[in-house]
């Protein structure tokens, strides 16, 4: 079989060791955690074992004279007037909306005595399909961050609503009646009713501007359509009709756009359970992304060859259809092939590019129109309008704000003195103005610097409308009364307006006026409004514009960036993203899908440079004489590139995320009026002798040479189902016993995972997190391999190097009937339940760890320290608002004991007893774990396996499905289905080889017909 | 001895038995009585407001209303009263006044348990009240000396014993081995092992006790009487305790669901006006009446109400002992694990009533050949971990 490797250590040692090597001298990096303890006193009481055993003595002998001590007195406080739909004990369930200027996403908010605690996905949008991101699922800690501004502030004193109002009004009057200049800084503002509001203030104070900043831009890409369709707009795209999908540095599984969509089209149809075709996606890129790691072909491409490779290909395909061809230098990527395959997929193919570059989105609007894909696979009658932010109008302002032209800017919600390339000319611009405000959610880098500071409503207290795509409407409510002293953007607006009307009705007037008339099915406003909330999206059938016409403009390659070095690369992770959410424990203890690094960045660098530098993990290097920041060599990372995570480096966004990493958005550049994010160069000098630790999780759990994530390519599949999976059948035959295979009544529940259909986002680790109050514990902990989470998604490389294949799959308690767990345990508390769960009793355990010793999964997590309420682990769970988010159905875990993977026991009790007070069964799918609720990917199947006509009965009937290390006989309730690749005989080596490394001297096309 | 002291005696030195802690108790099916045909249990939701033959409370006295009305008339009041107050009957409106225009809530009882209701007013035979209606005034004190008296019972503390078993102990060590003033040893001997068998019971019953809190029975913020509102004047357990049935909490009422009927009730017969203020002072000052939770159970334990009265079908009797004779709530089992189990091996499910339990055919086979007699809890998984703990 194949040699799979987990990091760049081993595969050397693979290497070295002609493949006969133990793998595990690779990991001899394992910290010692016996010698940088933070000390046992120090973290949970003064005590050490001995003195417990000592007092134990005593104290037995004492117990019976130890009658004073009391019980502490328990209050139960009932409420004054009990609101009509809280039942305590209850959980109530609110739809909302989801978006912050980059992500969208329709939720429901759980709700137990009137906190939200967890965020599941609205299963009735059209949009997201109930599925959710890590980011969205994470969001719900926000809320009861204490960072979170708490009072108004002026001129960093805390002072009052009223105060702030009269002072603002008069200002802006000032500013108005003078002539000046004031500026409306926001993010993509979707809210139509807020987009309405906007104009109004700009009516009521003239000489008010608006301008639109998004922190991560598609702003090439909204000028490219305006050049080609008349339309800046971002059209809608259709992964699900396509056959062929080719990206160019375009991450649209993990942060491009609207990931969560793309991702439910892309596994709906890669998942093959109802289908036995696939479409085939091949990515080039600059940097690993979650999407290329998925691709079937990936191939690593430096960012300057991008558009020479994508004016290339237009070529290819113009000749073949006769169209006006561009000189060019040669593609430094044999491109043959794919020319073909997209030809034979007109229509039916789809080319995306990530990258802020119009010369790139030019090409790729050209090479779709040519393939007929508009109408098909790409639909312009209806536009995304999540991202709008032009990059110009930004610096066009930044300009006149440093020469003085701009007397008032209004911030709302955006923090461009971190985000900004130019952010320190942002900061000069803002200190001549006579009036600055930030209506924000923390005293971050922006509002520090700001006259006013405004503090925002999180958006689970807040009304809002959105329209995501023309024509699409949906609604939010807040789920909680606010946390703090707070007020949302458009009621400051609105006051500042003197108008008092609340936001609330604002919105009831603008849909009312606006959008209720659109439709037929209600009488009733309210019945609409309710309706539109409850489903998530409206669709204004009668607003789909007609697909406008494509009218072709000159192509050529981008210029090739000056200077010596490496090309970077500035990414987005999956769980900071742009940065906005850095203080936030959950998203940063999420290991990386890539690189399984939690907590920092870090420079990717290409594994052939670092083998001839001698560059290792943790060895620090500066990037242009500036930024310090530590290596991690990156399989696949293209050679002459580095790439490093935005979002980090954060100095105001509150004490998880201050001073973690660096922050790189000053990297960026600004070149043809758009903000560049990659292809600049820049120089990486070593520092001797330093190093900086990073918390890895990537070879934590060592899975030895066994076929633990099984692939096969369509074709073979397509001949035998079973392919990759042969051995199942005789393991099963193998596995002959004198035992009695255990036998249920009732239920037997089982889990499914589709690895086809698992793209590795993490979303589900989030998701088990909130649910299942799993703890936080650090950068230092997760460096000693005491990471909590009870589902990690494992991801081994396999191939070369320079661009390996990945394959991923996650882990969790695999429940076996057979477990090696539960008959090493001295006091039975992990004993297997009738229903087929590996039950966990915390007040039992008693902490020898055997069970964790004897678990061939590696799932099971011990409690090394008192991770709630404990000043040494400063996160959520260590202060009163943070811990509103538990989940009061689970047990917080203390210090000494073993946890794991329940299959959200907590759920199955509920769902049974719903079913038992209704007088019937349990409905297939009606029972959802935490981590398959909201799975974008809808990787995860629960359910009673002794249902004949359940979901999972049919998957454990697949000859696709295995069991993790089924030889060992330990019998899994989890089932796992093989990976299936659409990818041909012939290898990559021929299709998408690389010809040559450095590009031609020619940069710029020439058209010639 | 502080009241809230977590461990507490019945007995002087019972066997070792664990066993002994653990009291077993019957279960007595009832109905939920959304659809119940038992006149008791509808008249239940009445019972919050009216006597039969007891004089008046909230509304007034039913003795005899089969009487003063007919039966189409009691119907639509019954139904509606409120309609038949603005229809302008003469009788209605009369009455509305006269009880101080607290209209009847309208109940959404069927045409069949409205007769069934109302043949149980008309046959209605009261007991004639003797103490309570004869002479009020010393039924009051009795029952006020009762409420403030402290609950002495069997409530004993082991120290001093455990004490003085230990000089024992040492001083029959001690005349063994130095002094020797008892010649036969074997005295000693005797002395040192029921010191030691005493010390040892006292500790072994001492730590089962640690965390458990029998015979609890703390103060509260209102000298409120269940023995009254539940035990006199018959109010359903679940009028008060509405969530009982849905969720995991019985739910402690909120002090506007007190309102409902102290709206009219401004006096108690045995505290006067001081206990009921105090309903009036905390929703005049929108600060919520800080009850003292009785039944705790640890964190780590998930008990459900809505499993065991609406699935389950018990009696909150079964629980939390005759609250109807309490006036102040006390914890009458010691809620260990020991006693959970204990009913719940004992303890049978609904499993032909209810259509959850058809996916257990080997019991419903063994049932019909015969080979089995019933179905438990333990029977269906309900002494597993999981059950309770996670």
């Amino acid at each position: 079989m194949k040699q799979y490797w987990r990091s760049i250590e081993e595969y050397e040692s693979i290497q070295e060791q002609g493949n006969k090597g133990n793998q595990d001298d690779s990991l001899k990096e394992t910290p010692d955690h016996h010698h940088d303890e933070p000390g046992d006193s120090d973290l949970a009481g003064s005590h050490s074992r001995r003195d417990f055993l000592k007092m134990l003595g005593f104290g037995i002998g004492y117990a019976g004279l130890l009658s004073g001590c009391e019980m502490p007195v328990r209050k139960a406080i009932p409420y004054l007037n009990q609101p009509e739909e809280i039942v305590p004990g209850v959980a109530n369930y609110y739809a909302t909306t989801f978006y912050d200027g980059h992500d969208y996403c329709s939720i429901l908010v759980k709700n137990r005595e009137g906190r939200p605690i967890k965020i599941e996905g609205n299963v009735l949008s059209p949009v997201t399909k109930g599925g959710t991101h890590a980011r969205v699922q994470a969001s719900i800690l926000n809320l009861y961050d204490m960072a979170r501004l708490k009072e108004p502030m002026k001129n960093s004193q805390e002072t009052t609503w009223e105060a702030i109002d009269g002072e603002v009004i008069a200002k802006l009057q000032e500013i108005s009646t003078e002539g000046g200049r004031a500026v409306i800084l926001t993010p993509t503002v979707i809210s139509p009713s807020a987009r309405h509001l906007l104009k109004e203030f700009m009516l009521k104070y003239p000489g008010t501007e608006w301008i639109t900043y998004d922190a991560i831009s598609s702003s090439a890409m909204l000028q490219a359509n305006e050049m080609n369709f008349k339309q800046k707009a971002i059209p809608d795209y259709r992964f699900d009709q396509a056959d062929l999908i080719v990206g160019f540095n375009a991450d649209f599984l993990g942060n491009w756009l609207s990931p969560v969509e793309y991702t439910k089209q892309y596994t709906k149809k890669r998942s093959l359970m109802d289908s036995k075709t696939m479409p085939r996606h091949i990515q080039f890129e600059s940097y690993m992304s979650l999407t290329g790691s998925n691709a079937d072909y990936r191939v690593p491409i430096k960012p300057s060859e991008e558009s020479i490779i994508l004016l290339n290909l237009y070529n290819l395909i113009a000749s073949a259809k006769g169209a006006d061809t561009y000189t060019v230098s040669e593609s430094p990527i044999e491109i043959g092939k794919l020319a073909e395959e997209l030809l034979a997929s007109e229509g039916k193919s789809l080319v995306v590019c990530g990258t802020n570059d119009l010369h790139s989105q030019l090409i790729v609007n050209a090479i779709n129109h040519l393939l007929g894909n508009y109408g098909t696979t790409i639909d312009l009658a209806r536009p995304l309008l999540t991202q709008q932010g032009s990059d110009d109008e930004m610096a066009a302002l930044v300009d006149d704000m440093v020469q003085g032209k701009v007397s008032g800017l209004i911030l709302c919600q955006v923090n461009p003195v971190y985000d900004y390339p130019a952010a320190q000319r942002f900061a000069d611009g803002m200190k001549q103005m006579k009036l600055t405000v930030s209506i924000t959610e923390r005293l971050d880098e922006t509002a520090r610097l700001a006259h006013y500071v405004c503090p925002d409503s999180n958006y689970l207290e807040s009304w809002n409308d959105f329209e995501v795509k023309k024509g699409c409407y949906s609604m939010g409510q807040p789920v909680i009364n606010k946390v703090f002293n707070t007020r949302q953007a458009q009621d400051s607006l609105l006051r500042w307006m003197e108008d008092q009307a609340t936001y609330n009705d604002y919105i009831e007037n603008y849909w009312e006026k606006n959008i209720y008339p659109g439709q037929s099915k209600f009488d009733g406003f309210r019945g609409f409004r309710n309706e539109v909330l409850h489903d998530g999206i409206y669709v204004d059938t009668s607003s789909a514009g007609a697909q406008p016409s494509f009218s072709s403009v000159e192509l050529q390659a981008g210029i090739e960036p000056e200077g010596e070095g490496f090309e970077l690369v500035l990414y987005e992770k999956i769980s900071i993203g742009d940065g906005k959410y850095a203080n936030n424990p959950w998203l940063q203890e999420l290991p990386d899908p890539v690189t399984m690094a939690t907590w920092d960045n870090y420079v990717c660098i290409p594994p052939g440079y670092a083998k001839e530098n001698r560059l290792k993990l943790e060895d620090v290097v500066l990037i242009n004489g500036d930024v310090e920041l530590p290596v991690l060599v990156q399989p696949g990372q293209p050679e002459g590139t580095i790439a490093i995570a935005v979002g980090y480096g954060r100095s105001n966004a509150g004490k998880v995320a201050n001073g973690l990493g660096k922050n790189v958005y000053p990297l960026a550049v600004i070149a043809d009026g758009h903000r560049k994010f990659s292809g600049r160069k820049v120089t990486m000098e070593r520092v001797s002798g330093k190093r900086y630790p990073l918390a890895l999780t990537q070879s934590h759990h060592t899975m030895e040479q066994r076929a633990l994530a099984r692939e096969a390519t369509l074709m073979e599949y397509l001949e035998a189902p079973d392919a990759g999976n042969e051995m199942h059948m005789g393991i099963v035959e193998e596995n002959l016993t004198l035992y009695e295979i255990p036998q249920y009544e009732g239920s037997h529940w089982g889990l499914a995972i589709n690895l086809n259909a698992c793209i590795g986002c993490g979303n589900c680790v989030i998701s088990c997190q909130a649910e299942n109050n799993v703890a936080v514990i650090g950068k230092e902990q997760v460096r000693n391999r005491r990471i909590m989470h009870w589902i990690r998604i494992d991801r081994y490389y396999s191939d070369e190097a320079d661009n390996p294949e990945v394959i991923r799959m996650p882990v969790m308690c695999q429940h076996c009937d057979n477990a090696p767990c539960e008959n090493v345990c001295p006091v039975a508390a992990t004993p297997h339940s009738s229903e087929g769960l590996n039950q966990m009793a915390y007040n039992r355990c008693i902490g020898t760890r055997y069970c964790v010793n004897n678990c061939p999964y590696k799932v099971r997590r011990f409690n090394w320290f008192e991770y709630a309420g404990n000043e040494k682990f400063d996160y959520n769970l260590n202060n009163d608002y943070g811990k509103l988010v538990l989940n009061p159905d689970v047990t917080v875990r203390s210090r000494g004991v073993v946890e794991k993977c329940s299959f959200c026991v907590q759920r199955i009790q509920a769902a049974k007893l719903n079913a038992k007070m209704e007088n019937r069964g349990i409905i297939d799918g009606e029972l959802k774990t935490a981590c398959q609720q909201s799975c974008p990917g809808d990787a995860i199947v629960f359910g009673d396996m002794n249902d004949p006509n359940s979901e999972i009965k049919k998957i454990l009937d697949n000859p696709r499905t295995y069991q993790l290390l089924e030889q060992l006989h330990t019998l899994p309730s989890v089932n796992y289905m093989t990976k299936i690749w659409n990818k041909d005989k012939e290898d990559k080596k021929v299709n998408y080889r690389r010809t040559r490394y450095v590009p031609h001297s020619v940069k710029h096309g020439k058209k010639h017909s | 001895m502080h009241r809230y002291l977590r461990r507490i005696y019945h007995k002087i030195l019972p066997s070792f038995l664990l066993t002994t802690l653990f009291i077993g108790n019957g279960i007595i099916a009832g109905n939920a009585y959304s659809q119940t045909t038992d006149p008791k249990q509808l008249f239940q939701v009445c019972a919050a407001c009216h006597h039969i033959g007891k004089g008046k409370l909230i509304g007034p006295d039913l003795y005899g209303v089969t009487e003063r009305h007919d039966r189409d008339w009691l119907m639509r009041f019954i139904r509606n009263s409120q309609e038949v107050i603005e229809s302008g009957d003469e009788y209605a409106v009369k009455l509305f006044e006269e009880y101080n225009k607290i209209p009847m809530p309208p109940v959404d009882y069927t045409d069949e348990q409205i007769n069934i209701l109302i043949d149980y007013i008309a046959n209605f035979v009261p007991y004639k009240p003797e103490a309570v209606a004869a002479a009020p005034a010393v039924a009051e004190t009795e029952a006020a000396d009762d409420f403030f008296a402290e609950t002495k019972s069997t409530r004993r503390n082991y120290g001093t014993t455990f004490i003085i078993s230990l000089i024992l102990l040492l001083a029959a060590a001690f005349d063994m081995l130095v002094t020797r003033l008892i010649k036969a040893r074997f005295v000693n001997f005797i002395v040192m092992l029921i010191s030691a068998f005493i010390m040892i019971e006292i500790t072994v019953v001492e730590a089962q006790n640690l965390g458990r809190q029998k015979d609890y029975e703390p103060d509260q913020p209102i000298l409120f009487s269940h023995k009254i509102h539940a035990g006199e004047n018959k109010i359903d357990c679940k009028y008060c305790h509405t969530s009982v049935t849905e969720s995991k909490h019985a739910g402690i009422p909120p002090v506007s669901l007190c309102m409902n009927c102290h709206n009219v009730v401004r006096e108690g017969r045995h505290t006067g006006r001081t206990e009921i203020d105090k309903i009036y002072q905390a929703m005049e000052s929108g600060r919520p009446i800080q009850w003292v939770r009785v039944h705790n159970l640890p964190d780590h334990s998930f008990f459900n109400h809505a499993q065991h009265v609406t699935v389950g079908k018990m009696e909150c009797e079964s629980c939390h002992g005759d609250v109807n004779s309490m006036h102040r709530i006390r914890q009458v089992h010691d809620l260990s694990m020991g006693w959970c189990i204990e009913c719940h091996r004992n303890t049978e499910v609904q499993f032909l009533d209810n259509n959850y339990y058809e996916k257990f055919r080997k019991f419903h086979e063994e049932l019909k050949a015969g080979t089995r007699t019933r179905v438990t809890v333990d029977d269906v998984g309900g002494t597993e971990c999981s059950k309770c703990h996670y």
